[in-house]
């Protein structure tokens, strides 16, 4: 038989533990107290039985049974607690407060007994209280029977007992009542996350947990399953974006290269050309497009990965310095102001290969747009909030504010930059390390226009602090 | 040289042995992993050139094989996978260089060239000499025909490696990978702008120009 769906769950189940385990060590407890109390109460009436036993026991020794007699006769014409019976030695009683001795079967000196006495108060109605006395034979072979009421002080007794059994009675129907209320708000949260990865399952990347703002568990699970299932969106329509994006560009340079070589086919077959030239150029154009390819499967594959990588620590100031010492040659053949500003000793967590990567492309593009007398400056600091900044500004044109989303896509290339060399994939490989490292890029106008050159464009690679 | 294929694309096989064939080496074939195998076992090579994915045997275990036999001939692994965790793997199972596919031939030889190379001049050395040219590794200094020639750190790297395979082709790649450690393709031809530097060091002045560039290739040392 399988339970109600409520009593399955977890918490439901841990309820039912706790209130075991409750129950268990308040079993003990009950038990502690019940020995305690009842015992204590016992002790002590005895211990008054006993002593008054005592002291009529000496008023024998000294003056007989007939002083004995007497005594027992003043206690009870007096208010005294205690029960007494004197007998002979035959057994009958002589004087006393009850009728009969409740000891049977009195064959020692002395016995202890429990016993229930029965009592007519003033009204008539008959009263049981617990009892408890001391018989004993008396040296002339005569029997003393004291008792004392002990109704009362097991009377407290039973009050705690009861308080304690109410009290554990009611912590358990709390309990279940919390386990009840924990299990169903329990279960709903889940249920919501649940239904969000059956979506997701079968096929519906949209669908997304509610967060509800409250910052608990299921806050940060609703939220990890968001970002997870947002990056697989963004990843799965990134491949299906590249895919697209190879078969349309690579379409057009293989056309060409087909042409060129048909071209050159005809040229040779009529005797007309040198066929080796032809062969030169279709060996660029191949090169060129699988260039153009392994950068956007390297894209491609950054963006499936997720994460970058085999990330380390290190310097970024070094590494600056390393991909600037590449370029550095190469800005000052062309007649380029370079400069670098790193600050030393930042660490930064990353793939060191993408991170020089995405920097020697930015370096690139800035070397290749700016003119001849034009600067470019890379700088590497640490931003305020503790995330790793490394940009580079140039003097060249820039891009223009409406189209900077637009350059970081694959393959996207500007009217002003067709004439230069490139596939248009340099900045979408810096984006999609940007992304692969949880950070982001900043396209952002230069130092402004000056002596009919810039405004100048600022690229930044925004990495966030370790940890 | 004598060199071995191991690559289970025929065509791409026949077409690099014929390539390898015409810059004068001697070329032995292999069609999987295993076929690979026994002919290494079999014969003394300079040079093994691997396919990293093969069938019955990659190329990997096939090398991990080999040097657990304690054979050391240098082996370049051929792989459609670049990344850098697949490199790794190459190399740490005993290959000596990684050419990703698809290459440029001169890419293919130059690497090659380069790794017998390195065969013969296993010793350590500390005096590098081509021609007029020398290199003291230790006192870091660089003379041409007497003349001391003041480089930079990365200059001296970039010429000890070309002195090391002195002679041979060597393409950018090459360079990038074995002198800066980048394993990424510039856009731009940025290792142009520091040969020609390096060359305008060690040529200007001279008669005979050492550091040539060799078309569609790269750069030769020449003494």
């Amino acid at each position: 038989m399988r339970l109600p769906r409520l009593l399955r769950t977890t918490p439901f189940r841990l309820t039912l533990l706790f209130l075991a385990l409750y129950a268990a060590a308040a079993s003990a407890f009950l038990a502690y107290i019940y020995v305690a109390t009842a015992g204590e109460v016992t002790r002590r009436s005895e211990a008054i039985v006993t002593q008054e036993m005592q002291s009529l026991e000496a008023v024998y020794r000294r003056g007989g049974f007939n002083a004995l007699n007497q005594a027992v006769d003043e206690r009870l014409s007096g208010d005294h607690p205690l029960l007494y019976l004197l007998m002979n030695a035959s057994g009958k009683p002589v004087s006393g407060s009850i009728g009969q001795s409740p000891v049977s079967d009195f064959d020692g000196d002395q016995k202890w007994a429990s016993f229930v006495l029965t009592q007519t108060d003033a009204d008539g109605a008959v009263i049981k209280r617990p009892a408890r006395g001391l018989q004993e034979r008396l040296a002339g072979g005569e029997l003393l029977f004291v008792g004392a009421d002990v109704g009362e002080s097991e009377a407290i007794v039973v009050k705690i007992l009861h308080a304690l059994w109410g009290a554990g009675a009611l912590v358990i129907v709390l309990g279940l009542a919390g386990g009840v209320l924990i299990s169903r708000d329990v279960s709903r949260n889940i249920t919501s996350l649940t239904d969000v990865i059956d979506a997701a399952r079968s096929g519906d990347l949209h669908a997304r947990a509610t967060v509800r703002g409250t910052g608990d568990e299921y806050d940060e699970l609703a939220k990890g399953l968001n970002d997870m299932l947002q990056r697989l969106e963004g990843s799965i329509g990134g491949l299906r974006h590249a895919g697209d994006a190879i078969a349309h560009d690579l379409r057009s340079p293989l056309t060409r290269l087909r042409a060129r070589l048909e071209a050159a086919m005809i040229e040779a077959d009529a005797g007309r050309a040198d066929p080796k030239l032809a062969l030169h150029q279709a060996l660029e154009d191949a090169d060129g497009v699988l260039r153009t390819f392994a950068a956007v499967l390297a894209i491609a594959r950054l963006d499936a990965a997720g994460d970058a990588p085999d990330q380390t620590v290190f310097d970024p100031g070094l590494l600056a310095a390393d991909v600037a010492e590449l370029y550095e040659p190469l800005c000052e053949d062309k007649g380029q102001d370079f400069k670098a500003e790193l600050t030393p000793a930042l660490s930064l967590k990353g793939n060191r290969e993408f991170i020089a990567q995405a920097l020697a492309n930015i370096l690139d593009n800035a070397v290749k747009y700016t003119p001849t007398g034009g600067a470019v400056m890379l700088r590497v600091r640490r931003r305020s909030s503790g995330d790793i900044e490394m940009s580079v500004t140039d003097t060249g044109p820039g891009v223009d504010e409406a189209d900077r989303a637009r350059v970081l896509e694959r393959f996207v290339r500007l009217e002003k930059s067709r004439h230069q060399p490139g596939a248009g994939l340099g900045l979408s490989m810096v984006a999609a390390v940007a992304r692969s490292h949880r950070g982001h890029l900043e396209l952002d106008e230069g130092p402004g226009s000056l002596d009919g050159s810039g405004p100048g464009l600022r690229v930044a690679l925004v990495l966030p602090k370790i940890g | 040289m004598r060199l071995l294929i191991v690559e289970d694309d025929l065509e791409a096989s026949g077409a690099m042995t014929k390539g390898l064939v015409e810059a004068g080496h001697e070329c032995a074939a292999a069609g999987d992993g295993e076929a690979g195998l026994a002919e290494a076992r079999a014969g003394r090579f300079d040079v093994l050139i691997v396919d990293r994915m093969m069938p019955r045997l990659d190329g990997v275990a096939m090398v991990s094989l080999l040097r657990k036999e304690g054979n050391q001939t240098p082996v370049l692994f051929l792989s459609a996978l670049g990344e850098i965790n697949d490199r790794v793997a190459g190399l740490n199972a005993g290959g000596d260089d990684y050419l990703v596919k698809p290459y440029a031939f001169a890419e293919l030889i130059a690497r090659v060239e380069a790794l017998a190379r390195r065969r013969e001049t296993g010793s350590v050395q500390t005096l590098l000499r081509v021609g007029d040219l020398e290199m003291d590794l230790i006192g870091r200094e660089v003379r041409r025909a007497g003349r001391e020639i003041d480089l930079q750190p990365r200059e001296f790297q970039l010429l000890e490696y070309l002195m090391r395979n002195a002679g041979q082709s060597v393409t950018r790649t090459m360079l990038l990978e074995k002198v800066w450690e980048y394993h990424f393709d510039p856009q731009t031809n940025v290792i142009d702008v520091h040969i020609s530097r390096l060359r305008s060091k060690i040529d200007k002045g001279f008669e005979h120009p050492m550091l040539q560039t060799v078309r569609g290739a790269g750069y030769r040392l020449e003494a």
